[in-house]
């Protein structure tokens, strides 16, 4: 069996507790505008050009059957209407400046790389993060994957932004140790507008993990993440209906409520995919701001000490 | 200081704290460097006979820098000597009495005694340069063998200049019986020394062991007649002290050196002040300022007497303050080349190391009130350069020790110390038992005592000379022979003179590699020229190693190392119960990544041929940028955790150490072993070495002891990790040779992390800093230095994106590879990490 994934994280320390290897799996079921990955989005391989590591040789070009790729003197223009994403410019670019996004691996091979980190595991109350894009696109290959991890005694966690088939999820849980899901908006139609998806089978799907947790060994733990996104999720009204919403419903069932602060980090990506992004100049936020969403979240009835800001904030202004 | 203080700044974010007027001023004055009024420089003393010699260079083979400057330290240091009236019967002594009487008359009667105000400890100036002692026709012998046409010099450089690496026979490196000495005081070894000598007999009185006890017996009332010179001063300014506290000191100070070192210290200022006038001696016996000669683990064998005085009431910052004025001493090691600037050419620290926590018998844990007492000491000090300390931590290690060492680590920007990793270093150990047949003397029930020397190198403590620096060998030269069947890949040229000579043909003939047809052909030939630039690296050290036995006797220092007195054998003759002599294997990565890339690009993918590969690296790369872009980015790399790459790692190590264990010294008898410092010599040899099949050109940087190439970390600590202790051998349960673990390296293996200040960031990542190292205790090596991602090394990041291709940097929640992200964030990155950490 065979899985899509468009990276591998050794050494992660964001993705859940301890030291974890994360894996992202390629294809997501949102495409929210301010997204960290953008190349997570569509489920086709995709080529990208780095262009600090292109020594300019040109084999790409010369090998491209398609004519997709031009160097020209603002970089590798890539015409995605031409390129069906053979990799033949990936393995003939001698430094690595072609990249693939986007790699089917089988699950042996990707298995024995996800036990190598087993001490740094072991030492940390960590384990193996499945992420993505939405890993549960993939739910078989994450099932299988998943299922193996956990009968090599590796701590496992399903991280999902929701937007799935119930099934899918359901066959997943039992082989997640822990769920980390992505909640944005309490309103629906503005999480139609950020993200192309109302929000209410993702609340349903909310629930329906709460509610599976009680009767079943795994998952044995829940976290919530919300990503603070100037102009659309951080806003003070956004973050306490989104608090009242878990506290009603979710009760106990989570032990953690994250609210993550936006940086622009990954405007390079976009470039690279030749995409426009409108969060490409927003700067981060101020501590200020982001204390003040942390102090409403941890008013809105969601027990205060649950309730964690991460992510860096702006110094000086 | 201009050397120490260019180091110092590289940790100015650091500031000292909580230092007392006292060692505020101390300090302060320390670091004025060549302004001071007081200095220890060095000084040469002379027999004022015209075939006298006084400066030895044998120490200094390991030091490149040097080499320029040897004719002229000969002479000048020579030309500088003072004149000390030689005792009636000087010249009817065996050589080791002459030299040991010589030596302690220049300590006890000529070289100037101090003490700086408020010092709480005597002892200041050490640094000699003194007379060989040789007689004329000794001399004459001796010039010719190592200054002769085919001298151990010419060697020597013939050696370095072909890019082999550097071997001579080097002070210092080993833990001297400091505990032993402690508890027996220096009249305890000398009457030891005295009744050997009676045990010989009357018939034997002239022996070349009786001459050597007698030298040392000699040596060993050195430290007594010091401390009594010290004394004296130190009574004569007691009374004209005004300060009724200070004169109290004074008076303390006088009545400690009244006791000991000759008398076993009874508390710890006691201690301290033995412990430093029986270090500084050492360097004083070998001439040379402290490189890696070593305190062991001091936590260990300095707490009975921390308790004593705790249990008499002794403030504990009072025992700190002690210990600050002994942290002021151990750094005047540096004055010796004072006005030369930079060390005298050498660029590292010395390497007086402390070995602090650790593992006791049956895995538990060392760690006591005392080890917390070092680490607020290097705290409230740093940054200083010496003495080095070097915490051991293991599977036992308790959390309050990691959280300690974390928050210094933190506060540090980087790690004031080294780790040393219990487990992994102590299989080594046990390996070398094995291969050495010495299972009595290292085994499990005692190999937990061994410590660090220098700067990780593993040794047992009291009785072992392991000549942990002395043989430094380029790996990588085994794969230029193997690619030209033997000679230079290109003809050696004099950069100074401007000459160029023929090419040289110094490896084995082991055929055309254009005519081998598998890569099993290709390793073959390396493993070839391997055994072959081994036994050239041995048969060099062999010319200084003999003079050194023949020529250059350390009386004081055979009197702290265990096997000395009962062979009645100088240490430099192999006499130490543990004599090795280790080879640090340097290029390691770069040598199996040239591996790999010969066998990817020629063998497996048939991207070029042999000749096209050999014709690329004559053209230095030149012209063949796809072909070193191949090389350099898409053949396999060790260090990424990748099994198959490590792999070769694993054959490399195996076949060079087997063939390391298969060597010993011709003239002292001392056994082989294997170990990878490199310390700076995979800078500087990488303008000798020609370009590396594994893209790189000649002039680029080579492997760092058994780093990963740099930029071929991709895949993070972790993997890095992995991958290093992969290469070491691993664990096999059931069948390690320490527990589960292997590690073919008993010398121990230098290993560089730089992190991300992210890591440290709060107290959640703080844990997981802390559950990385006890992974690295379970996968990694021997040891490790932690540095810290700063804005200096992005910005060298920007200008050199190549090198480092692995760094990643990390927003909270988002990590994205340094070189791939654009200019302006980069810049971005830079700015946020100068002024708050990431």
């Amino acid at each position: 069996m065979q899985g899509r994934i468009f990276s591998i994280q050794r050494m992660s320390t964001e993705d859940g507790p301890g030291i974890r290897t994360t894996v992202f799996l390629k294809g997501c079921s949102l495409s929210c505008t301010w997204c960290h990955n953008p190349e997570s989005i569509s489920a086709l391989p995709q080529v990208q050009w780095i262009g600090s590591r292109c020594i300019g040789c040109r084999s790409c070009v010369e090998v491209c059957p398609h004519n997709a790729l031009e160097l020209t003197p603002k970089g590798m223009q890539i015409d995605r209407g031409l390129c069906e994403g053979c990799g033949g410019c990936v393995d003939e670019c001698p430094s690595t400046a072609m990249e693939m996004l986007g790699e089917d691996r089988t699950l042996e091979d990707l298995a024995a790389e996800l036990e190598k980190d087993r001490a740094y595991f072991e030492s940390s109350g960590g384990g193996v993060t499945i992420s993505g894009g939405e890993p549960a696109l993939q739910a078989d290959f994450a099932v299988s994957l998943l299922r193996i991890c956990q009968e090599k005694g590796l701590h496992t966690a399903l991280d999902t932004c929701g937007m799935v088939k119930p099934a899918a999820l359901e066959s997943i849980l039992p082989f997640a140790t822990m769920v980390l899901f992505d909640v944005k908006f309490a309103d629906s139609s503005l999480h139609k507008q950020f993200t192309g998806a109302p929000n209410e089978q993702i609340l349903k799907n909310l629930g329906l993990i709460a509610e599976y947790m009680q009767g079943h060994e795994n998952p044995q733990e829940l976290w919530i993440r919300t990503p603070l996104i100037p102009g659309a999720t951080a806003a003070k009204e956004n973050i306490v209906n989104i608090g009242r919403f878990l506290a009603n419903n979710l009760r106990q069932a989570f032990s953690r409520w994250e609210l993550c602060a936006f940086n622009n980090l990954c405007k390079d990506k976009y470039t690279r995919l030749g995409k426009e992004w409108d969060f490409a100049e927003i700067p981060l936020m101020t501590q200020e701001q982001v204390s003040a969403l942390e102090s409403a979240a941890k008013e809105s009835g969601v027990n205060p000490e649950i309730v964690f800001a991460t992510g860096a904030t702006r110094s000086g202004e | 200081m201009a050397g120490s203080n260019a180091q110092v700044k590289e940790h100015s974010v650091k500031e000292p704290k909580g230092l007392s007027p006292r060692i505020e001023w101390l300090r302060d004055y320390y670091f004025q460097g060549a302004e001071r009024a007081w200095n220890n420089e060095y000084t040469a003393w002379t027999t004022g006979d015209p075939w006298d010699e006084v400066y030895d260079e044998l120490s200094f083979y390991i030091v490149p820098e040097t080499y320029a400057f040897m004719q002229t330290f000969c002479s000048s240091y020579l030309q500088a000597a003072r004149k000390v009236p030689l005792s009636g019967n000087f010249w009817d002594l065996s050589l080791p009495e002459r030299r040991a009487w010589f030596v302690k008359e220049v300590m006890t009667k000529h070289l100037p005694v101090e003490i700086l105000p408020g010092d709480l400890i005597a002892g200041g100036r050490f640094n000699i340069q003194a007379s060989m002692c040789l007689d004329k026709k000794q001399a004459k012998i001796r010039k010719k063998l190592v200054q002769g046409k085919k001298g151990s010099r010419a060697e020597m450089k013939w050696f370095h200049d072909h890019g082999y690496g550097n071997a001579g026979a080097t002070s210092g490196h080993l833990v001297p019986g400091y505990e032993d000495v402690l508890k027996k005081g220096w009249k305890g070894v000398y009457d030891d020394l005295a009744s050997r000598l009676d045990a010989l007999g009357p018939e034997n009185q002239n022996s070349p062991q009786a001459n050597q006890l007698k030298a040392m017996m000699t040596a060993a009332t050195m430290p007594r007649d010091l401390a009594a010179r010290y004394a004296s001063l130190i009574r004569d300014m007691e009374q004209k002290e005004p300060d009724p506290n200070r004169k109290e000191e004074l008076a303390r100070m006088a009545a400690n050196l009244d006791h000991t070192p000759w008398n076993p210290p009874r508390d710890f200022w006691e201690a301290i002040q033995a412990l430093w006038l029986t270090h500084m001696l050492v360097l004083s016996d070998e001439n040379y300022p402290g490189p890696g000669v070593s305190f062991g683990r001091v936590d260990q064998y300095l707490l009975p007497y921390w308790e004593a005085s705790m249990a008499q009431g002794m403030d504990r910052e009072w025992g700190k303050e002690i210990l600050k004025c002994f942290w002021i001493h151990a750094n005047t090691a540096y004055d010796a080349m004072i006005r030369t600037g930079a060390n005298g050419g050498i660029t590292a620290g010395y390497g007086q190391l402390i070995t602090l926590s650790g593992m006791g018998p049956e895995g538990t844990d060392l760690t006591n009130d005392l080890t917390y007492v070092f680490l607020e000491v290097i705290d409230e000090m740093s940054p200083i350069l010496e003495p080095k300390p070097n915490v051991r931590l293991h599977a036992n290690t308790p959390e309050e020790l990691y959280d300690h060492i974390i928050d210094m680590i933190a506060e540090s920007q980087g790690a004031p110390f080294l780790l040393n990793f219990d487990e992994r270093s102590m299989a080594g150990m046990m390996r070398e038992a094995e291969k050495a047949g010495r299972q009595d003397l290292i085994n499990a029930s005692n190999v937990w005592q061994y410590a660090p020397v220098g700067c990780l190198e593993n040794t047992m403590v009291g009785n072992d000379r392991s000549g942990t620096v002395d043989i430094n060998l380029n790996l990588l030269k085994a794969v230029e022979f193997s690619l030209t069947g033997g000679a230079d890949l290109s003809p050696y040229k004099d950069t100074v003179m401007g000459k160029e000579y023929a090419i040289d043909a110094s490896g084995i003939p082991t055929g055309d590699p254009t005519e081998f047809t598998v890569f099993e052909e290709f390793f073959a030939a390396f493993a070839k020229q391997t055994r072959h630039i081994i036994k050239k690296a041995m048969d060099l050290y062999e010319t200084s190693e003999s003079v050194r036995a023949a020529y250059h006797p350390t009386p004081y220092l055979s009197c702290l190392v265990k096997g000395c007195a009962e062979k009645g054998r100088d240490v430099t003759q192999g006499g130490a119960e543990l004599s090795f002599v280790t080879i640090e294997a340097v290029t390691f990565a770069t040598t199996v990544d040239s591996l790999l890339a010969v066998k990817y690009l020629v063998f497996d993918e048939k991207i070029c041929t042999m000749a096209e590969l050999i014709q690329a690296l004559k053209d230095n790369w030149e012209g063949h940028d796809i072909l070193m872009a191949r090389a350099k980015f898409k053949a396999p790399k060790y260090g990424r955790d990748d099994d198959e790459a490590d792999e070769m790692a694993s054959k490399v190590m195996d076949l060079w150490t087997e063939e390391t264990w298969k060597h010993k010294t011709q003239s002292t008898g001392r056994q082989a072993r294997p170990g990878m410092l490199s310390w700076n010599y995979w800078v500087g040899d990488g303008y000798i070495l020609h370009a590396s099949p594994d893209g790189r050109p000649k002039g680029q940087f080579l492997s760092n002891a058994i780093c990963p190439t740099n930029g071929a970390d991709i895949n993070g600590p972790t993997s890095n990790a992995n991958s290093v202790g992969k290469a070491l051998g691993g664990r096999k349960p059931g069948k390690g040779d320490f527990g589960d673990y292997l590690n073919s390296l008993p010398n121990g293996a230098s290993h560089t992390i730089t992190f991300n200040p992210s890591i440290l960031a709060d107290p959640l990542h703080k844990e997981k800093f802390k559950a990385y190292l006890k992974g690295y205790v379970q996968n990694g090596g021997t040891a490790l230095q932690i540095n810290m991602l700063d804005a200096d090394m992005l910005r060298d990041a920007q200008k050199n994106p190549a090198d480092y291709r692995h760094l990643l940097v990390r927003i909270t929640g988002y990590n994205a590879y340094f070189t791939s992200i654009g200019k302006e964030l980069q810049d971005e990155v830079i700015a946020r990490l100068s002024h708050e950490g990431l």
